[in-house]
């Protein structure tokens, strides 16, 4: 290890780094366009030493995109000839195989120069609301998923490269939205280079260099040391994910394999690419194994380089993980989302303590609306959701989040103001989450409807959707059930979540999201607590004598010495059941 | 003016959460009288009462003589973190009971999924439905079903609320639904207090309307009952002046507008800070003024523009995890621009996972505190630190009053810190010291940046027991020369008390075009705010004077979130469009370096703030004088140096004896009874008129 830096400076220059990320972080925030990033916060801002190597991410960063982002930048680092960048070079690309794993993802990616001298990079990846192309899950190939920027420069030695953003606006239904959140992530990445520079001259330091030797040597020890407390041996599971329904379901595999102070997770056995759009590229494969692994072994520490080094990924090619170009991969968060699941499912055993059961925010649901208004003018909006979460070994599930991904909801007021739509209503699914000794969280219920009458607007409103567990619900763990499946209908009819919806006016379109699987035994609940369900009716009552094994009298009050009775003869039940099988 | 002229008192009291402080001023001579008393958290206005009681035993006949009482308190917040609020009730549209609970379902912490969120304050059981409906553009979908809302309302009765909520979507463009709920409730339930989201804040975004006009009702009942009980028990001995009480915003309103929007006094205490620093900023002149209070637990600071604190439309409380931005209650109030951080004498030292030092934001408190307060503290903290340094003196610490164990400070900090990291003592403590200064220039850069000043040019204005200790370090840390120490820094937030206006911030959501606006109905609605404004300050008769400032939030078309324009005097029919546009621009490059004069704007709220002119100032100024003043050098103590590596012999200066044109070069320490102020080698200090110290870092920079 280094000795240029003591403990103490080499803290201040640790927390300097990420403070100077979380500034271009507010940057973005506060000059965006599309709600998706202000409102929803999706996007991701980091920078890397001058080999690439990621040194400090955004406190609310993206898990998918900065984790993708983390090999990603690496990669395209490698292939510069550092001799031919120079100063105010700005490159952009929205490459799925190369960063965040569909078009919609853009990233900008900037050389850091001080005193002349390549010290780092800086990048961030925004989504953008719209990327052109055919916007549904269910197109062949990424030739109709939109525009694909393959790594150009938007700024040459400071100078901006008009066509890109022509082609750019010429392919894309909001123009002005796009460009101006470029603008936002050329502002980002600028916030970020100044104040490295001021950081290096400050400390008179001429490179990067050993400082980012250090933090990620001091990183990647901390992990690794928090793996070995793990005995070594290998841990299986696999998840089941939904297809159409004339087409068979997908099968994740996981093989992970603890071996002293490393894990190799290894996915051979997962299912082949398929022809929709919900093939996810390596990079984006690793973001979610990154995201488990991190959650569960040193939430605390930041992330940079280190924290991945000692976790290997085998995602056969071709495989559904790590698909091939030209695969159609815009919905990739449908597949992808569930590689978090399959590694807490696969070491729940070993850790129980440190999972969650599975999610109904996995995957996150995206709505795409667009149309043209009363009088003709295009709109377009995209909202993201979750659903329940699934439970710990110690707490309930949160009511709708988006997990393993993270973002917010649009409100509803700005929805309705900003769109024709009109929201009947946004509320929980009572006995949605799945019951537990800690209960799943709950799903939620959006009711969109188009307006008709004099309102009616010009034409349809189409709508694309990028969701899942309509078929299969969020599993529980350790005894804990089954979280309720989410639900798609039009006019009280199920709709098909693959393709491209066409609405027409007066058309009601409900959405539920799936709730969060239960942990632990739903006998061994406490009463009280059933009891707070049924008073805020998260549970009804014929689910908390069916699933919680509670009696209730004829006032629908818990009777405490029934329920106790109830439980246990239940649980007699539940055993001889176990000893029979 | 009014009889009560001739009455030239004014007492500011703000009750915090160890002490009670009062500041008395004699306005005729401008002199400032401190006195503090343990505060009583059951029912705060004992130890106002009792504070008051003993003032006037040196005092004799003060409480009659007071013309106005200002009065700041943390009641409002204490209720909410601690959950001892109203059992309240909310009413809200079909379709829509959750959205308290829903909220806006981000995860603050990505990587950590056990975190905890807050549980709204109020449970689902208690939020029910009617059956209406008001589109975005203000139109009516569905009227309110009457019968319906009666049920609703009884419902709530029976279930035994203590006060009621009401808020229906889209309520911000039309509140006739909303205004047919206040009669009926008023009708079935006379006296019950309520809270009606049009009345609270009428802006758009339904979960944070929601979450505000609950908070408030939440906090109303026990607002209102200790603000009746501290205004008749004020009476009982004898005060005959006005009571008037500090709002977030950094105005001060009557205690009947306090009492009807309690969730505007939220961070009533902490705002006295920034207004003094506002009054000091128009005082000296200074263009950017970075106020910091350094205290026990946390540091708050401050950016100030021209004499003027940001004043921000939303604000958390009540954070499950500490410092967590993301893990409070959201409401949407105005509130001061304040930055709290986990840093303060008390933040707590320790070795981190990464064999690195880690300092606060976990704090020692009062209990056990530091090591050297000698109570069972085994931690070391920044107060262990700076004693260890010799920035503070172990036999004069808070004016004598109590004695600090240096040796236990050593310890702690040798058996902790330097031994697990194999340094040395001196090089820990200085660590410790150097650490927790990084972790303040680190928010404060963020912060100044957010508002679009420059770190390089502000002066830092430096308050609080542990500020002056900091204030150099902090500012060499962000560039900053020049430092300021008034007068009574330990307490020195109290003057802010006496130069707060009289104010009330009104809102209003208007969401359209620029290029469709229509100026005159937008001057309409500034009146109609202006009106409600005046209501609100609630204005004596033949006061006059008052003046209305108004602001717009507009943004680019599409874009996602507003830039606040203030607006100058005079009908917006004069200024146009173009002239909006302008000003939009102006200041948009200066918050985010350019901006794009082509891309179409649009207005999202309209904001007015009506004041009352702020009473002026006289502060006791004395004549600069030649003369030196040796009493003042008490003597010189070993303290260490950072420019020479070593403990060198720094002067120590009473600041009781300081006068005007007294000035002096660092190393140097200056002692007074709640402070002390750390001056660095080469920097150079000087008394003004008013007793300020000016601390000048540019050579020390300039190395």
């Amino acid at each position: 290890m280094s000795e240029r830096f003591d403990p103490i400076t080499l803290e201040i220059l640790w927390r300097r780094l990420i403070s100077i990320v979380d500034e271009a972080d507010v940057t973005v925030a506060r000059t965006a366009f599309s709600s998706l990033l202000r409102d929803a916060h999706d996007y991701t801002c980091m920078f890397t030493d001058r080999q690439g190597r990621e040194l400090a991410q955004g406190t609310l960063a993206t898990p998918g995109q900065s984790g993708a982002m983390a090999l990603g930048i690496k990669s395209i680092v490698e292939k510069f000839v550092t001799s031919e960048l120079q100063p105010g070079d700005v490159f952009i690309t929205n490459d799925p195989w190369a960063l965040a794993g569909h078009l919609n993802d853009v990233c900008v990616l900037s050389p850091i120069f001080h005193h002349e001298q390549l010290v780092g990079f800086t990048a961030c990846v925004f989504h953008h609301s719209d990327i052109g192309g055919r916007v549904a899950s269910d197109n062949r190939d990424v030739f109709e998923e939109g525009l694909f920027i393959p790594l150009v420069k938007l700024y040459a030695g400071g100078k901006l490269n008009e066509e890109v953003l022509d082609m750019i606006r010429w392919n894309v239904r909001t123009p002005d939205e796009i460009v101006g959140d470029i603008r936002s992530q050329t502002a980002a990445n600028h916030v970020c280079a100044i104040q490295v520079c001021k950081l290096l001259s400050d400390y008179k330091l001429d490179s990067l260099d050993d400082l980012a030797d250090e933090i990620i040597e001091r990183t990647e020890a901390s992990m690794r040391a928090s793996i070995t407390e793990l005995a070594d041996g290998i841990y299986t599971s696999s998840v089941e994910i939904e297809q159409r329904p004339e087409e068979p379901n997908l099968t994740i595999a996981a093989s992970i394999e603890v071996s002293g102070d490393e894990i190799t997770v290894d996915l051979s056995g997962s299912s082949a690419e398929v022809r929709w759009g919900g093939n996810v590229v390596y990079n984006f494969t690793y973001a979610y194994v990154f995201m488990a692994l991190k959650s569960m072994f040193d939430p605390e520490v930041p992330n940079n380089h280190g924290s991945a080094a000692p976790i290997r990924l085998i995602a056969p090619e071709g495989s559904v993980v790590n698909c091939h170009f030209p695969a159609a991969v815009a919905a990739r968060m449908q597949i992808g989302h569930f590689l978090t699941e399959v590694v807490y499912r696969a070491l729940s055993p070993a850790l129980p303590d440190r999972v969650l059961a599975a999610s109904g925010g996995t995957p996150a649901t995206m709505n795409v609306f667009y149309g043209k208004d009363h009088v003709g003018v295009p709109w377009h909006t995209v909202i993201i959701r979750g659903g329940g979460m699934g439970a710990s070994q110690g707490e309930d599930g949160g009511h709708c989040f988006i997990f393993p991904a993270n973002g917010a909801n649009t409100p509803v007021e700005i929805l309705e103001s900003e769109t024709p739509l009109h929201i009947e209503c946004r509320q929980l699914l009572p006995d949605s989450g799945g019951a537990g000794k800690q209960r799943g969280g709950l799903g939620r219920r959006v009711v969109f409807r188009v307006p008709e009458g004099e309102s009616a607007l010009s034409g349809p409103v189409n709508m694309g959707l990028q969701s899942g567990r309509f078929q299969l619900p969020p599993e529980g763990l350790n005894g804990g059930c089954s979280g309720g499946l989410a639900h798609f209908s039009v006019n009280n009819e199920a709709g098909d979540p693959y393709g491209l919806t066409q609405l027409q006016p007066g058309d009601v379109v409900t959405m539920d999201a799936a709730g969060g699987g239960g942990f632990g035994n739903p006998l061994d609940r406490e009463l009280e607590l059933v009891a707070a369900d049924l008073e805020r009716g998260y549970i009804s009552s014929t689910r908390a004598s069916e699933d919680y094994g509670v009696v209730l009298d004829s006032e629908g009050i818990i009777d405490a010495a029934g329920s106790i009775s109830e439980r246990r003869s239940r649980r007699k039940a539940q055993k001889a059941k176990r000893r029979g099988a | 003016m009014s009889e009560r002229g001739a009455l030239k008192q004014r007492l500011g009291v703000d009750v915090g959460g160890t002490f009670t402080d009062f500041v008395l001023l004699d306005e005729e001579t401008g002199e400032l009288t401190i006195h503090k008393c343990l505060t009583t958290p059951s029912n705060p206005s004992d130890a106002v009462v009792k504070g008051m009681e003993q003032i006037d035993i040196e005092e004799p006949g003060f409480v009659s003589k007071l013309d106005e009482l200002i009065h700041g308190t943390t009641l409002v917040i204490n209720a909410i973190i601690e959950r001892k609020g109203a059992r309240t009730g909310l009413i809200t549209t079909k379709g829509f009971r959750d959205i308290l609970e829903l909220g806006r379902e981000i995860r603050y912490a990505p990587f950590d999924i056990m975190a905890e969120f807050p549980l709204p304050l109020v449970p689902r059981e208690l939020r029910v439905e009617v059956d209406e409906r008001v589109t975005a553009d203000g139109s009516i979908l569905t009227p309110l079903e009457t019968e319906q809302a009666r049920q609703a309302i009884n419902g709530l009765l029976d279930r035994q609320v203590d006060s009621i909520a009401v808020c229906l979507l889209n309520s911000y463009a039309n509140p006739v639904h909303e205004q047919e709920l206040k009669s009926l409730i008023t009708e079935i339930a006379p006296g019950i207090p309520f809270s009606i989201s049009y009345d609270v804040l009428p802006q758009i975004r339904e979960f944070e309307r929601t979450s505000t006009t609950v908070t408030n009702a939440y906090v109303k009942p026990l607002t209102e009952e200790y603000l009746t009980c501290l205004s008749s028990r004020l009476e009982e001995i004898g005060f005959s002046g006005r009571l008037f009480i500090m709002l977030s915003s950094g105005g001060i309103t009557s205690v009947e507008t306090a009492a009807e929007h309690p969730v505007r006094i939220i961070e009533s205490g902490p705002t006295a800070a920034v207004i003094a620093g506002q009054y000091y900023g128009r005082l000296f002149d200074i263009s950017e003024m970075f106020c910091f209070d350094m205290g026990g637990t946390t540091a708050k600071s401050c950016l100030i523009q021209d004499g003027v604190a940001g004043v921000v439309p939303t604000f958390e409380v009540g954070r499950v995890q500490r410092f967590m931005r993301g893990s409070g209650l959201k409401i949407q109030v105005p509130v001061v621009d304040l930055m709290e951080i986990g840093a303060g004498g008390g933040s707590i030292a320790r070795i981190g996972r990464m064999g690195t030092l880690q300092v606060g934001p976990e704090s020692a408190g009062a209990e056990p505190g530091p090591c050297c307060y000698g109570q069972g503290g085994s931690q070391p903290t920044v107060t262990d630190a700076d004693l260890v340094l010799g920035y503070l003196d172990a036999d004069h610490f808070l004016g004598g009053t109590m004695q600090l164990d240096i040796e236990a400070a050593r310890l702690g900090i040798e058996e902790c810190i330097a031994v697990p990291l194999g340094i040395s003592l001196v090089q820990a403590a200085w660590g410790i010291h150097d650490m927790i200064n990084e972790t303040m220039a680190a928010a404060a850069k963020t912060h100044i940046a957010e508002k679009g000043g420059d770190p390089v040019t502000v002066t830092l204005a430096a308050f609080g027991g542990a500020g002056p200790v900091h204030a150099a370090g902090l500012a060499q840390k962000i560039g900053a020369s020049r430092v300021v120490i008034p007068p009574h820094a330990g307490v020195g937030s109290a003057l802010g008390f006496f130069t707060a206006p009289r104010a009330f911030d009104t809102a209003r959501s208007h969401k359209v075009a620029l290029s469709e606006i229509d100026l005159k109905r937008v001057d309409g609605i500034f009146e109609q705010l202006g009106k409600e404004g005046e209501i609100a300050l609630g204005l004596d008769a033949g006061e006059e004077g008052v003046t209305h400032s108004r602001s717009l939030d507009a943004r680019f078309i599409g874009q996602g979130s507003e830039t606040n324009v203030p607006l100058p005097s005079g009908d917006l029919a004069t200024i146009g469009t173009e002239g909006i546009r302008n000003l939009f621009d102006v200041i948009y490059e200066r918050l985010y370096g350019r901006t794009y004069p082509d891309t179409p704007l649009e207005l999202v709220n309209l904001r007015l703030r009506s004041s009352l002119p702020v009473k002026l100032l006289d502060l006791p100024s004395s004549e600069i004088s030649v003369e030196t003043h040796p009493q003042a050098l008490k003597g010189e103590r070993l303290a260490f140096s950072e420019h020479s590596e070593d403990f060198i012999p720094h002067q120590v200066w009473d600041r009781h004896h300081l006068t005007p044109g007294d000035s002096f070069h660092g190393p140097a320490i200056v002692e007074e009874s709640e402070s002390t102020l750390i001056v660095p080698s080469g920097a150079m200090v000087e008394v003004d008129e008013y007793g300020f110290l000016w601390c000048d870092l540019t050579e020390v920079m300039g190395e």
